[in-house]
């Protein structure tokens, strides 16, 4: 099995005024295999989304090195691979869902009829066919959510990051979305995903890292984990991790 | 599509949402509409008044649009995070800059184009017809209007959307004033004053140098070639600024 991100050592430092200095990330080291569906835990402020912005290349790391499919993420072949989902995602909103997935489409260079195809599908597949014709000021929290996930899928990416990608949707848009990621699993995609919710993590998740202060605290599969500590729920399990730091 | 122009398209299509910019774009039509009242300032000076009054307006408004819409063209991108989703699709960071930069001249030739014909239409009525310095005039304030909005987008690019404003607008002030500076300093002594003065009259693009409206409003004739050169000068200066853009927003963090 190949390795779709590769983490070396990565070491991100925040520069505050008054020389001040955060630690976000602190000599991370992560492989994720593709075609695994990787889950990102950890409280809040424990650097799951400076992982994933460095990670994406929206920050720069202090120290170390991120590669997905074996090249830096400043390659612009390599992003034509991905596809993300941000946290709360807010796009533009006089546009319409078609026309955001077309917008996001031409960034993508794909050919007019793919784009149209594959929005159509992607439409459809997020149950929001119905409301071609609808701006997104008028989507609701978790609609917003749903076109994000389109918005993510439009290039067909090998890789899929999404962070906390059920925050917005109700019960059955939440099973609709695991339903989703475990069929794109099939087809062979890797995901990472970062989540407070540990039950749609224990579901659906291949492998799990848990983190806290920029640390990697445990990874593996849940099974040898809850094992390995001695443990019967996932929710024990991450708060003994989380405790015994 | 070219991916700076699919950047274009869209910043130009919300550009022309923002009720704040069409606000200015209504006040500075109702000034131009109402230079004609100003002309009892000056008895017997009414068209002068008109021209000066118009091609102040134009500038001066335009200014407050481009320095408005660079701000928001980037700020907004950032602070709705919008920015998030663009960034890790297959888009340089320059072509986003370079797109936002079209995107805005776009907006900045449509609001420059509505008060320029509401302008010439006004004119018309008074004379009949208009002088080929009035277009003249009208050239270098779009030019400027462009290396405004460059710079504006420029400083965006690396600090806060109230410190873009005042440091764009502080810099639009200066560059008017650049000559009043120069004259002042033929009578310091201080040689480092002098030479730290000089070295800003240097950086600092000579706005004043796209301002005509003095002589075309009394009919003084600017000659063409002095046109084609302060285009170039304004153009060379946008090239700067975008550079400056660019390699500040490639370091940015998001």
């Amino acid at each position: 099995m190949s390795i779709a991100i590769k983490i070396e050592n990565l070491t991100k430092i925040y520069h505050l005024p008054k020389k001040r200095k955060v630690t976000g990330l602190f000599n991370f080291n992560l492989e994720i295999e593709e075609g695994e569906i990787f889950g990102l835990l950890g409280p809040n402020g424990s650097g799951k989304t400076t992982l994933l912005k460095t990670i994406l290349g929206l920050i720069f790391p202090t120290r170390g090195k991120v590669e997905i499919f074996g090249k830096e993420i400043g390659d612009i072949g390599v992003k034509r691979k991905i596809g993300f989902l941000p946290e709360n995602p807010y796009y533009y909103e006089y546009l319409t869902g078609p026309e955001l997935l077309d917008f996001y489409g031409d960034i993508f260079e794909l050919p007019k009829r793919t784009k149209k195809k594959r929005s159509d599908e992607l439409l459809s597949r997020v149950g929001l066919a119905e409301l071609k014709h609808l701006a997104l000021r008028n989507y609701s929290k978790g609609m917003l959510e749903r076109i994000g996930l389109a918005c993510a899928l439009i290039n067909d990416p090998k890789l899929l990051i999404l962070d906390e990608p059920t925050t917005g949707l109700d019960p059955i848009g939440g099973r609709e979305t695991r339903d989703l990621l475990l069929k794109l699993k099939e087809q062979g995609k890797t995901i990472l995903l970062s989540s407070h919710f540990l039950s749609e993590v224990e579901k659906i998740c291949d492998r799990i890292g848990i983190l806290d202060q920029g640390n990697l605290l445990a990874i593996g599969r849940l099974k040898e984990l809850l094992k390995e500590k001695k443990t019967e729920t996932f929710e024990d399990l991450f708060i003994k991790i989380i405790k015994e730091k | 599509m070219y991916k700076p122009l699919i950047i274009a398209k869209n910043s130009f299509k919300e550009l022309l949402r923002k009720k704040g910019l069409q606000a200015l774009l209504v006040f500075s039509l109702i000034l131009i509409g109402s230079s004609r009242l100003f002309s009892f300032l000056t008895p017997g000076e009414e068209l002068k008044m008109i021209k000066d009054v118009g091609l102040s307006t134009i500038e001066f408004f335009g200014t407050l649009i481009c320095i408005f819409a660079a701000i928001e063209a980037i700020s907004s991108e950032i602070e709705r995070k919008t920015l998030h989703t663009l960034l890790v699709k297959p888009l340089r960071r320059r072509d986003f800059v370079i797109g936002k930069f079209l995107g805005l001249s776009l907006n900045t030739l449509l609001n420059f184009s509505l008060m320029a014909i509401f302008f010439l239409v006004l004119l018309l009525f008074k004379e009949h017809t208009v002088s080929v310095g009035i277009f003249k005039a009208l050239i270098l304030i779009f030019f400027e209007l462009l290396l405004i909005s460059a710079i504006a987008l420029a400083v965006s690019t690396f600090t806060s959307p109230a410190f873009s404003m005042v440091f764009s607008l502080f810099l639009y002030f200066v560059g008017h004033l650049i000559n009043y500076g120069q004259t002042l300093l033929e009578n310091v002594k201080n040689v480092y004053l002098v030479s730290l003065a000089n070295f800003f009259y240097r950086i600092i693009p000579n706005f004043e140098n796209f301002n005509i409206r003095d002589k075309v409003a009394v009919d003084i004739f600017v000659k063409w070639n002095y046109v084609a050169k302060t285009t170039g000068y304004g153009l060379i200066y946008v090239a700067v600024a975008l550079l400056i853009g660019i390699y500040f927003f490639q370091k940015r963090e998001i």
